[in-house]
């Protein structure tokens, strides 16, 4: 049974410690999405199965199994459930895999499915990080720091600087000229209404990204510029069985036409795309030249450019309302936040066949294949 | 003009719980006005910020909005902490003054000009209250002008407060009163002056640029002449005017960039304007005149402008100290070795520098027996008591000593006929103190001074104001006394151990003196034990030389026992039936933190920069300060719960020998205790100690046993990843690596597991381990040898 896409919700995208989302508990933002997402998408909540919420580092204000925690706070009624799955950056992409297989079995009809992060208020490796002594011994690139595997990357392909700072200045621009205001859900802080995404500069150019010094490598090319910001925000879609919403009478997006995961070497998951692309794509029954619309997920300039180099693609389609460079990569929230933009955009240009994708830290990669349903 | 007595125990007792400062208003938002702001928010006041509003503004208080943004920026720190900025309000002088109906203070620090200040006094009169103080920060205009016009009631609450810049640092407070002040406004300021923002107030008669200024910049100008006279350059001018005779090592023309050389010539303009016409300022006041006008006119205005009589080149990446050229104004790699040799004779005393047959020696002679001359002149004008020209001098201007206390250490005799011989018409006030044969004396144990009339009077001192030298002076013999340190009786069954190794560095004396104390107070009743001296700096550390001299012998027993014994010597501190409480300020670093980390209590003045620092020298904290620092975050609830959390946050603090810049920030990172106590005033953290001591004596029983949950290998894995990242990023050096990864053993419990438990005895041990280790690299004995030669650390 196919599971469509009924309704895209997010939070602003602020950044970390100094955005305006900064003193808001992770839990709080999302369950404003969440409370916005059912009252605009008109779904009646006692039809819905599960939340399944993605959250990378699912401990303190995100612990507790957020995805329960939450179906609370959004005064669901107690028979839905709540879950909360985590792989790492693709958590919330994994999310709507999770809710679009439980259809496919059969085993409900309708999901919220998303995923949030504070990266202000829950640390990257969380707040006790204890790796395994022996592991991190043998193979310490189970635990490489992100950056640097965009720094691999950077070598690998020999991918410039310029070229990634290049890349980086389009992705703010895009942003900066797209319109967000229909999927934003304002969240209510302490300090007041925050509605607007806080981590676009429209005035990056070359020669402010050229006086940034590389952040982790002493000799290396990825700046502060050309990666994405800690940043904290919520994203949420609903996912429905297709007879359920024609039934409901939900407004449908797309349907989700494939899933894939796919594991590569640790030290370069930045490529981790590309084998899951590949995979998703064959399952689809389509190839590259059918798609209209990528949503590559940009958590370093090096990573995405060494996807499109490998996969070959068309950066006129990838990315068109900006990226994660400009936007902000809230760890947990990104899967979502692509799933439902490529939703949208193959709404709003009537176009016919999107795929989004990322690559997650420990090497892996995620990717979903969707249709717009007319 | 009244005589009112400034000590402490003076002031009536009912004035010290009435009549408290906290709402203060300051009006004036330039680098003054927000400096004091700054200070009164550190000092813990709700302070109101005004400013003018800009012409066509949206935010009408938006000058003193952003004077406060820029204080969280300044350098050095306005605000102790940066969440002081909370405590100040911007407002503006159009919108706000119903405002001011409740503030305690009042205090105008605008420009110095008097219709500006007429216009402001008689603007806010109506909306301030009927008992707040209104005072004026200038520095040029008489109190008498300033009250010109003044309804009676405002006039008996009007003073003149006149801080030094940057006034959190510089510990100078002038005070003017005038004959109708009433003495509860004058107690009321002094009191929150000394207490609360912990100045030194010195109270000066209405005479132009009161004490600081009137004599300082004579000194300055005096310099100046000489040095157009002699034809030196100004790092031969600084090079003698600095250190050598005891004063900061900016010397005269340093100094001036410091200030600011645009504000010199108002400065000068103001006191000849107001000087009167016979004063030896008027010879002098026109010498450099057309180098100084030359260089404000081309933006040379010092530190904030271009540069000065010095600047840093940066051009091609260095940075260059260049000096220029008195004569064509050209700028040339500044001479690092410009002193004469009699700057080095200096070091045995003023009058060898005086008498060295180089001119050197002439030019500084010349300026001082007319500076001496100047300042004998000045009394009783400026004030009749030499004591608070001298402290004025030593605290507003850094001088090691006060004019008069350089004369006593001269000799008035010679002096005296030095002058004579140079054509100096001696002041009769040097002459009086020739008769006497000197400026201060002892009677008794209590320093006298001579007054105006020629009588040898005892300065009056608060017991508050009490110092270790006091302490000693009074007892005269030390209890117990070696090399290093001794053990004082300081009264009330508290024995006192003070530090006096050079730089107060910790050796094995030391150790044997702070043994000596717990043992003479357990054994013969004392009630605790107070550790504390009168230096700039409580204790800077180990004394490094002495470790560097055993591990180039390879002495490694002895050196592994010296370890031990501090560790020893540190936990009998802990776990003494008595009480211990240190009073901290200056440099508390390294093993001197780790002193403060085995103390019951600690009274640290404000200004305490406190941190544990080994690992520039190649080491960790060996004598405690690990076990202390991983059980003290926990304890203080600065981290939360889980294995890694008191691992991390200590990991951090001496793996990037994390440096609190004041007492306020060291209770952020765990350094003080939540409970330890902060002083505001240098001179009153011995009493406070000492009562602190005594009110923790009562009732005492030494504290329990840390027990610790470490989080092991699994941790140690995870500070290792961090560490290589850093490495990576080019933020640590190779040494950095080794030293940090046997801080990181040390922290997480070496090989334990964080279910079990581990003991205070068990963390000594891991620290001794790994600094013994660390002690056998070459590679931190070159640090040791770097910061020994070089003062600071190497980056190998």
């Amino acid at each position: 049974m196919p599971a469509v896409i009924c309704g895209y919700f997010r939070s602003p995208f602020t950044p970390a410690k100094k955005g305006d989302l900064a003193n808001s508990r992770p839990d709080d933002i999302a369950a404003e999405v969440v409370k916005g997402l059912i009252e605009k998408t008109g779904i009646d909540p006692n039809l819905i199965e599960d939340l399944i919420l993605g959250c990378a580092f699912p401990e303190a204000e995100q612990g507790f199994n957020l995805g329960r925690m939450l179906s609370f706070l959004t005064e669901l009624p107690h028979t839905v459930a709540g879950v909360t799955v985590n792989r790492f950056c693709g958590s919330s992409m994994q999310a709507i895999h999770d809710a679009a297989g439980r259809i496919a079995m059969g085993s409900g009809d309708a999901f919220i499915a998303g995923g949030v992060e504070s990266m202000t208020r829950i640390p990257m490796s969380g707040f006790n990080p204890m790796p395994n002594p022996k592991l991190a011994a043998e193979m310490p690139e189970a635990y490489t720091n992100m950056g640097l595997t965009a720094e691999n990357l950077a070598t690998i392909y020999e991918i410039k600087r310029e070229s990634q700072e290049k890349f980086a200045i389009e992705s703010h621009l895009r942003a900066a000229n797209a319109d967000f205001t229909d999927v934003i859900i304002p969240i209510t802080t302490a300090d007041g209404i925050v509605s607007t995404d806080g981590c676009i500069r429209p005035t990056s150019n070359a020669s402010s990204l050229a006086r940034l010094g590389p952040v982790f490598k002493a000799d290396g090319s990825v700046t502060a510029g050309t990666s994405s910001p800690l940043t904290d925000g919520a994203a949420f879609v609903l996912i429905c069985s297709e007879k359920f919403a024609i039934a409901q009478g939900l407004k449908i997006l797309a349907s989700i036409e494939s899933t894939a995961v796919s594991g590569c070497s640790p030290e370069i998951m930045g490529i981790g795309p590309v084998a899951a692309s590949q995979k998703a794509l064959a399952r689809a029954g389509v190839s590259l030249k059918d798609i209209d619309v990528i949503e590559l997920n940009e958590a370093f300039s090096a990573q995405s450019l060494a996807v499109i180099e490998e996969l070959g693609l068309d950066t006129s389609k990838v990315n068109i309302d900006g990226g994660a460079l400009a936007l902000g990569h809230p760890l947990g929230a990104s899967g979502a936040r692509i799933v439902g933009r490529a939703a949208t955009i193959l709404t709003r240009n009537k176009a016919d066949i999107a795929l989004a994708t990322m690559c997650i830290g420990g090497g892996q990669g995620i990717a979903t294949v969707l249709r717009r349903v007319e | 003009m009244m005589v009112i007595e400034l000590q402490s125990p003076m002031i009536p007792s009912e004035l010290r719980n009435h009549g408290h400062i906290n709402k203060v208003a300051v009006i004036g938002s330039g680098v003054m006005g927000a400096g004091i702001a700054a200070h009164c928010a550190n000092a813990g006041c709700d302070v109101l910020l005004y400013d003018i509003v800009p012409k066509d503004a949206t935010d009408r208080s938006i000058i003193a909005r952003e004077a406060i943004a820029r204080m969280s920026k300044s350098n050095p720190e306005t605000l102790m902490h940066p969440s002081n900025s909370q405590r100040i309000r911007p407002v503006n002088l159009e919108d706000d003054l119903h405002l001011l109906k409740d503030r305690d203070w009042v205090l105008e620090v605008v420009v110095e000009r008097l219709d500006i200040k007429h216009s402001i006094y008689s603007n806010i009169e109506q909306h301030i209250s009927k008992n707040a103080i209104l005072s004026s920060n200038t520095s040029t205009i008489p109190r008498s002008s300033l009250v010109k016009g003044m309804s009676p009631s405002l006039a008996s609450r009007f003073l003149i407060t006149h801080f030094f810049n940057p006034p959190r640092y510089l510990p100078l407070l002038e005070l003017i009163v005038g004959e109708e002040i009433e003495e509860d406004i004058f107690h009321r300021m002094s009191i929150f002056a000394s207490e609360r923002l912990g100045k030194k107030v010195i109270l000066c008669n209405d005479t132009p640029g009161f004490i600081g200024n009137r004599l300082g910049i004579y000194f300055v100008q005096r310099s100046i002449a000489a040095t157009l006279d002699y034809g030196f350059t100004v790092e031969q001018a600084d090079a003698m005017l600095g250190r050598p005779i005891g004063l900061p090592k900016t010397g005269v023309f340093a100094l001036m960039d410091l200030v600011g050389i645009d504000i010199i010539p108002a400065v000068i303009q103001s006191m000849v304007e107001n000087l009167p016409a016979d004063d030896p300022l008027h010879i002098i006041a026109g010498k450099g005149e057309e180098i100084i006008s030359d260089m404000i006119a081309k933006g040379y205005t010092g530190r904030k402008g271009k540069g000065g009589f010095f600047r840093l080149n940066t051009e091609d990446g260095k940075r260059t100290k260049e000096a220029r050229s008195l004569i064509d104004g050209s700028y040339q790699t500044a001479t690092r070795n410009a002193a004469f040799t009699s700057a080095k004779v200096g070091r045995q005393g003023l009058k060898r520098l005086m008498t060295h047959p180089d001119k050197g020696a002439a030019f500084v002679k010349e300026i001082l027996l007319d500076t001496f001359a100047y300042a004998a002149s000045l009394v009783p004008t400026v004030s009749e008591d030499i004591h608070a020209i001298d402290s004025a001098m030593k605290v507003g201007y850094n001088w090691k000593k006060g004019p008069f206390e350089m004369m006593d250490s001269i000799g008035i005799d010679w002096l005296v006929g030095e002058m004579k011989s140079a054509n100096i018409a001696v002041p009769e006030f040097l002459s009086l103190a020739a008769e006497h044969g000197s400026f201060y004396g002892i009677e008794e144990a209590e320093i006298t001074r001579l007054n105006s009339t020629g009588d040898h009077i005892q300065i009056l001192k608060g017991a508050q104001e009490t110092t270790v030298a006091d302490i000693k002076r009074r007892r005269g013999k030390a209890i117990r006394r070696n090399a290093s340190a001794s053990i004082w009786d300081a009264n009330d069954g508290i024995l006192l151990v003070e530090f006096h190794s050079k730089m107060n560095a910790l050796d094995p004396f030391i150790m044997e003196i702070l043994l000596a104390a717990v043992d003479i107070a357990e054994s013969d009743g004392w009630k605790g034990i107070l550790i504390a001296n009168d230096s700039n700096n409580f204790c800077a550390g180990a004394n490094l030389g002495l470790a560097l001299f055993g591990a180039n012998l390879g002495a490694w027993s002895s050196l592994e026992e010296f370890i031990a014994l501090g560790q020893d010597t540190y936990q009998s501190l802990k776990y003494a039936e008595v009480p211990v409480v240190s009073a901290a300020s200056g440099m508390c670093l390294g093993g001197g933190c780790e002193i403060l980390l085995h103390s019951d209590g600690i009274v640290a003045h404000s200004e305490s920069y406190i941190g544990l620092v080994e690992t520039g020298v190649g080491i960790i904290p060996a004598w405690g300060g690990c076990k202390e620092m991983l059980a003290r975050v926990t304890t203080e609830g600065l981290v939360g719960l889980g294995p890694m959390a008191a691992t991390m946050m200590v990991f951090e603090n001496i793996g990037m020998a994390k440096i609190a810049k004041s007492a306020q920030q060291a209770k952020d990172l765990g350094y003080l205790r939540g409970s330890d106590r902060i002083t505001m005033n240098r001179n009153h953290v011995l009493a406070n100690a000492k009562s602190y001591l005594l009110e923790l004596a009562e009732d005492y029983s030494p504290p329990k046993p840390h027990v610790y949950h470490l989080p092991g290998p699994s941790g140690r894995s995870a500070l290792t990843m961090a560490l290589n990242d850093l490495a990576i990023a080019g933020h640590a050096t190779p040494h950095d690596i080794t030293v940090i990864s046997e801080l990181a053993k040390v922290l997480t419990g070496g090989e334990c597991d964080h279910t079990g438990e581990l003991s205070e005895d068990d963390i000594l041990a891991l620290e001794r381990k790994a600094i013994s280790k660390l002690a056998r690299n070459e590679l931190t004995l070159d640090r040791m040898e770097h910061m020994l030669s070089k003062g600071k650390p190497l980056r190998n």
